[in-house]
């Protein structure tokens, strides 16, 4: 609790004890990893979409256009946003998988009641 | 080997560079997980939008995390993944029109005292503040979530907030003052 201290023009607050109290680190929601790595998923399936929807547009006349070193920037972009996607989708998996396994025993106690019921 | 002012998208690194660069950042992520969603919770003053803030933050640090590594020389990524937090929640209020919501639902007084009139007017102390707070200009009050928030020092603050340490100091010192005199003037009225 905060305290005020006396000063000539009356009380007055101890507003960094205050702000202390008030301004608490706050839990992120466990929920939100889960949906980073949704997010990270959505992102791979987009640029692979990306990819794919642009690969078969190309025409013979675009094949040939494609040797030159000056057309190759929107692939490499699209190879890369998909790359860096799916590297964050690969760590967060094994953190889920990781979560999965220590909630195997809860999983299985559910699975079993329900079966009972 | 690149150089210290480009970045080199995660995905251009040679596998056993970003097996590595992966495992950095999942430490990273867990380690300011917190820090990064306090900061934008106390932005934004509610959940869901704290929420999809972490998120984009930390997606943009996921993509400048090599860089960021090369050219901190050692130093704390903190002050940079929340600068990269405080230039999303300045877009989210540019894009939205919108002013931040003032925090209360997490503003229960840590209770020393513990009979029932002490604890009501702990609370109405921490409204005061939160509500004055939210008056603060942006700078102010971005500086004071930080200090108390996230306890962070003066350094980290002036690398989030792209201001010499001087100026830091300064700038919290002055937001202190006005909160003081803003809460001392209303109880004198």
């Amino acid at each position: 609790m905060s305290e005020r201290r006396e000063t000539l023009s009356g009380s007055t607050w101890d507003v960094e004890q205050l702000l202390t109290d008030a301004l608490r680190p706050i839990e992120p929601p466990q929920r939100l990893s889960a949906r980073f790595e949704d997010t990270m998923a959505a992102v791979t399936q987009a640029a692979a979409e990306e990819l794919s929807d642009w690969a078969e547009e190309l025409s013979e006349s675009e094949l040939r256009a494609l040797r030159d070193p000056r057309n190759w920037v929107r692939p490499v972009v699209a190879v890369g946003a998909g790359g860096a996607a799916t590297g964050a989708l690969l760590l967060l998996e094994l953190r889920r998988r990781g979560r999965q396994r220590s909630q195997g025993g809860l999983r299985a106690l559910a699975s079993g009641l329900r079966s009972r019921l | 080997m690149s150089g210290p002012e480009e970045n080199v998208e995660p995905a251009e690194l040679a596998p056993a560079a970003k097996a590595e660069l992966d495992r950095a950042f999942e430490d990273f992520y867990r380690a300011h997980l917190r820090d990064v969603y306090s900061y934008a919770y106390y932005r934004v003053g509610n959940h869901h939008d704290a929420e999809d803030l972490t998120e984009q933050a930390f997606l943009q640090a996921y993509r400048h995390f090599d860089r960021a590594r090369r050219e901190s020389d050692g130093r704390p990524l903190r002050p940079w993944v929340i600068r990269i937090a405080h230039n999303l929640a300045s877009n989210y209020y540019r894009d939205r029109s919108r002013r931040p919501q003032t925090p209360l639902e997490n503003a229960d007084p840590i209770v020393a005292r513990h009979d029932t009139e002490a604890i009501a007017e702990g609370r109405e102390e921490l409204r005061q503040v939160m509500a004055h707070l939210d008056g603060l200009p942006e700078d102010r009050r971005e500086a004071l979530i930080m200090r108390f928030a996230l306890g962070m020092d003066n350094r980290e603050i002036a690398r989030a907030l792209g201001r010499s340490d001087g100026a830091t100091k300064v700038l919290i010192h002055r937001a202190i003052k006005q909160l003081q005199e803003e809460m001392s003037d209303e109880r004198a009225a």
